[in-house]
């Protein structure tokens, strides 16, 4: 349910270092925005704005689906989890001038720094958990538990073409992360070839956008 | 004696208060970047010319101007203070920071303050920041949130310099300049100059603020062009 005084809503995805963060947000704003709904990114990297610089060539330059300004990296100081949990001070001031500039929006994402196994978001920052893992962590990853992976609203395992590649079983990891998030839902990925990202799309329509139309029609997207 | 304030005070200059701090550098990355700062006599030395030619003729007058402000019930003399000091943050990374931690402490501090009578006017200058009519500035919030929970103004600059150092500290030691003894040895020996301004520094006219640190000015604005970077300033 999405709190008091909050207008846009708001998707936070963390994940271990490497684990596809930024390239599952540039697999999923397309998706997103071909169906109407209108995105910003704000992307947390701990020691530069490389992520956020590398989708504002893949989102704006290159597929020009949404402006370069509503792609926004902030540099947390080597704290990723510091920054969207005990401290989201920075990120909300960030949203609060998002709001201010277009209430229009539909969605905001936050992309948090590469983070160890525990990163959750504030609620006041995150109104939907995504967490992201990969295959090439071993099958093991999802049995380990920790925060992210039992407690995000949805986990998103990356990178499956590589499981025969590192011996991992994807069997394993599916029998693993239904036992430890019981009812709560997962979705195998392909970032690469874009293999369930609709799901993942689905997933943050339904589960936080509530079907809801986009609030500017598509035909209107500058 | 009355502590009644104490609490708030350590709760406000603790570093768990969401504050952004742990975000800044205020320069000192870049400064360390470029071998500028090198160990902790460096750090310490960085931290007092920032308290001696920004944070006290400065910041400092503001907090207090927003504290008295506060007090008289002037929301227009919280304006100009607040005003005054963003058009004084001459580097644009420094000035974005201050507003956002600014913004953010004033709206935490509004949220735990519900009961006080003072919040009224700190909800008044809430709504000038979000129509944009002031900019809601570091120093001017804090002052804010001091007089509210009704902390000494001496208590406040403690607050205010112990925030700064230790932010810096922190700072120093995730940038690999420092370790963590050396880190709480260098804020230990900040603690006279700290009690000493707090106990005798004066409130003065707007016109009168002042800040000198040009060099510490011009490594941030290189900072803001540094490619990889830990810190926002």
């Amino acid at each position: 349910m999405l709190s008091k005084n909050k207008k846009i809503p708001k998707v936070g995805i963390g994940g271990p270092v490497g684990s596809g963060k930024s390239r599952l947000i540039e697999r999923v704003v397309p998706v997103l925005i071909e169906k109407g709904y209108r995105c910003c990114i704000i992307s947390n990297d701990v020691i530069s704005k490389e992520d956020a610089e590398r989708m504002q060539r893949v989102l704006a330059t290159e597929l020009k689906v949404m402006p370069e300004n509503m792609i926004i990296g902030i540099a947390t100081g080597g704290c990723p989890h510091t920054a969207i949990r005990e401290d989201p001070t920075i990120n909300l001031a960030v949203i609060d001038e998002i709001e201010k500039k277009d209430p229009t929006l539909d969605l905001i994402i936050i992309e948090s720094g590469g983070d160890n196994v525990m990163t959750t978001f504030s609620p006041s920052l995150a109104d939907y958990f995504i967490y992201i893992i990969d295959v090439a962590g071993g099958d093991k990853y999802p049995r380990k538990g920790g925060l992210g992976i039992e407690s995000s609203d949805l986990l998103v395992i990356n990178k499956i073409d590589l499981a025969p590649h590192v011996g991992a079983d994807l069997a394993v990891m599916e029998r693993d992360a239904k036992k430890i998030r019981k009812e709560k839902p997962f979705v195998f990925v392909n970032c690469q070839t874009g293999e369930g990202i609709n799901l993942v799309a689905e997933n943050i329509i339904r589960s936080i956008l509530f079907d809801k139309e986009p609030i500017v029609k598509k035909d209107r997207i500058v | 004696m009355n502590t009644d304030h104490e609490f708030f005070l350590m709760q406000f200059s603790d570093s768990f208060f969401p504050s952004g701090m742990f975000s800044l550098s205020n320069g000192l990355e870049s400064l360390v970047k470029r071998q500028v700062v090198k160990n902790d006599k460096d750090v310490l030395n960085f931290i007092e010319q920032q308290i001696e030619f920004q944070i006290v003729p400065c910041d400092c007058m503001i907090f207090l101007a927003a504290f008295d402000a506060v007090r008289n019930k002037n929301v227009e003399e919280l304006v100009q203070a607040d005003k005054r000091f963003y058009s004084m943050r001459l580097i644009k990374e420094a000035r974005n920071s201050s507003v956002r931690s600014g913004s953010q402490i004033l709206n935490c501090a509004i949220q735990m303050a519900l009961d006080k009578d003072d919040n009224k006017i700190a909800k008044q200058f809430q709504k000038l920041i979000s129509s944009n009519h002031t900019p809601g500035t570091y120093p001017a919030c804090l002052g804010i949130i001091t007089s509210i929970f009704g902390i000494p103004p001496e208590s406040g600059i403690r607050i205010m310099l112990y925030s700064f150092s230790q932010s810096i500290v922190g700072a120093a030691i995730r940038l690999g300049v420092i370790e963590h003894i050396a880190g709480q040895k260098t804020l230990s020996s900040l603690s006279i100059k700290i009690n000493d301004i707090s106990k005798n520094i004066k409130k003065q006219p707007l016109d009168n603020l002042w800040q000198l640190t040009p060099l510490t000015d011009i490594f941030q604005m290189m900072h803001e062009y540094d490619n990889s970077k830990m810190f926002i300033t």
